[in-house]
């Protein structure tokens, strides 16, 4: 059922140009460069250190790595990541 | 996102959270609306960030419900520098009475130049202002204005013919000029004595040149009184004619004074008011009575404050508030004869000069009309009538 969902909700997106962050409730990231990285639409915070910030999505995590990690703002729903990032990498949720 | 520096002035402080379930604790900050921000990873069990000084209480509730510590490692922000300040509050009395301090020097007399004075006046002159009050390192407020100073000045000391005065910003500038004792030219020309004024001769005194009149003469003006032309005939010599000639002049004068005379005086009762006008809005300071005065003057007395070389948008008042009353002044008939001689005797004897003398006086008319007296006097002045004249050579 929850899979069908989704498949309609991405087939109503793709179909009627809607953006997509919205409609299927993805994170929105924004990368200033290396020093800036804004996340929207996230569902909390898991890790965070100097090197490693990992945070819960509605699906799978999100994990970001680098150095010199600076929490700039946390909001219900934002976050400001200052430092230099070197990578993000999306993470399946385990079991599924 | 708010703006950084509105934190400045609602104050913030720096936390350290120690714990090992640190995440879950942000987590429910931000749930909680609590931001935190700047938040940096110091070790495995310890994070560093910044909140504000409204949310503290609301952390406390977080921070108690979950396993970790919570530390206050710096406070920022306008709240404690006021904090601050008012603990080093030496250092605040010192800025003010800095600030003070200045206001009142750049307020202050500090320096009396006198251009112009010979030594000796110039001591008296300033042996004068310290009188009224005029001194280095006295407030300008209690200094009266320059006009009164230049007056009193030249009313006090006879030997000035006019001083300048100038308040050049804390110094004050008196620019004299000394009387000069008016020495008769020792060169004179050659000249005649004519008659300035309609006379009968009483006497003479001649110095140098040929008396033309006799006494008891009577002589109209413009005569010929003493010639410069002396000598024989072939023989003459032209000199410059010196002496006096004293003519009998008579004078008529008319004088009339009202029986009763109102006036204006002051009752001697008075209020003083200092009020502070800060951009024409003024604030009293001092005197906060109802003028109680049926009748009354005010003597409004202001003076600029200054910083420095600065006028500044302040102004010190002081009101005196002179109650008056409305005075009859009553004569009888003799008094007021008595009076109106006085005045008319006064009056004539400021138009004559001071080698004149009066000889007799005598009452022509006498009438009493309109509650006032009306004397026509008759005047026997005796003066120098004698002006020079000069010769002109001719060829």
């Amino acid at each position: 059922m929850r899979k069908f969902r989704q498949q309609i909700k991405r087939w109503v997106t793709q179909k009627m140009e809607l953006p997509a962050d919205v409609m299927m409730d993805l994170p929105r990231v924004t990368m200033i460069g290396q020093i800036h990285i804004y996340i929207e639409n996230h569902r909390g915070l898991l890790q965070f250190s100097d090197k490693e910030l990992r945070l819960l999505l509605k699906q799978g995590q999100l994990l970001i790595k680098g150095e010199q990690f600076v929490l700039k703002t946390m909001l219900p729903e934002e976050i400001l990541l200052e430092g230099k990032i070197a990578q993000v990498t999306y993470l399946d949720e385990p079991g599924k | 996102m708010k703006n950084q520096w509105t934190n400045y002035f609602s104050g913030y402080v720096q936390i350290k959270v120690t714990g090992k379930l640190i995440e879950p604790f942000l987590n429910n900050c931000v749930r909680q609306k609590v931001v935190i921000w700047n938040l940096t990873r110091q070790g495995s069990t310890t994070v560093t960030g910044y909140l504000l000084l409204e949310d503290i209480h609301k952390l406390r509730k977080i921070i108690r419900k979950s396993d970790c510590k919570l530390e206050f490692i710096g406070r920022k922000g306008f709240p404690f520098l006021v904090k601050r300040m008012i603990s080093n509050s030496g250092f605040i009395i010192g800025i003010v009475a800095a600030l003070v301090i200045t206001l009142l020097l750049s307020n202050m007399v500090w320096k009396i130049e006198v251009t112009g004075a010979n030594p000796k006046l110039e001591h008296d002159i300033r042996k004068e202002l310290s009188q009224m009050g005029i001194k280095r390192g006295k407030l300008h407020f209690s200094v009266p204005n320059n006009e009164d100073i230049q007056s009193e000045l030249m009313e006090r000391l006879p030997s000035i013919s006019w001083v300048g005065v100038r308040l050049n910003g804390t110094s004050y500038h008196f620019e004299v000029v000394e009387k000069k004792v008016v020495e008769e030219p020792k060169l004179l020309s050659p000249r005649h004595l004519i008659a300035k004024k309609k006379a009968v001769i009483y006497d003479y005194f001649i110095e140098q040149g040929q008396p033309m009149i006799k006494v008891n003469d009577f002589v109209k003006p413009g005569q010929l009184l003493v010639s410069g032309i002396i000598g024989k005939e072939g023989k003459t010599e032209i000199i410059p004619a010196k002496g006096k000639v004293f003519g009998e002049i008579w004078y008529k004068s008319h004088i009339i004074v009202p029986l009763e005379t109102s006036f204006n005086v002051f009752t001697g009762e008075n209020v003083t008011k200092y009020s502070l006008s800060l951009f024409k809005v003024t604030i009293p300071i001092w005197g906060f009575d109802k003028i109680q005065y049926l009748q009354y003057k005010i003597e409004n007395i202001e003076k600029q404050i200054k910083f420095l070389k600065w006028d500044l948008p302040i102004v010190y008042r002081k009101q005196v508030i002179r109650e008056e009353e409305e005075h009859i002044r009553k004569y009888d008939k003799q008094t007021a004869i008595s009076i109106a001689k006085k005045t008319a005797r006064n009056d004539l004897k400021a138009k004559i000069g001071e080698e004149a003398v009066i000889k007799g006086e005598n009452v022509l008319h006498q009438a009493i009309d309109n509650g006032k007296v009306k004397l026509m006097i008759h005047y026997q002045v005796i003066e120098d009538i004698a002006s020079p004249q000069p010769i002109v050579q001719g060829d």
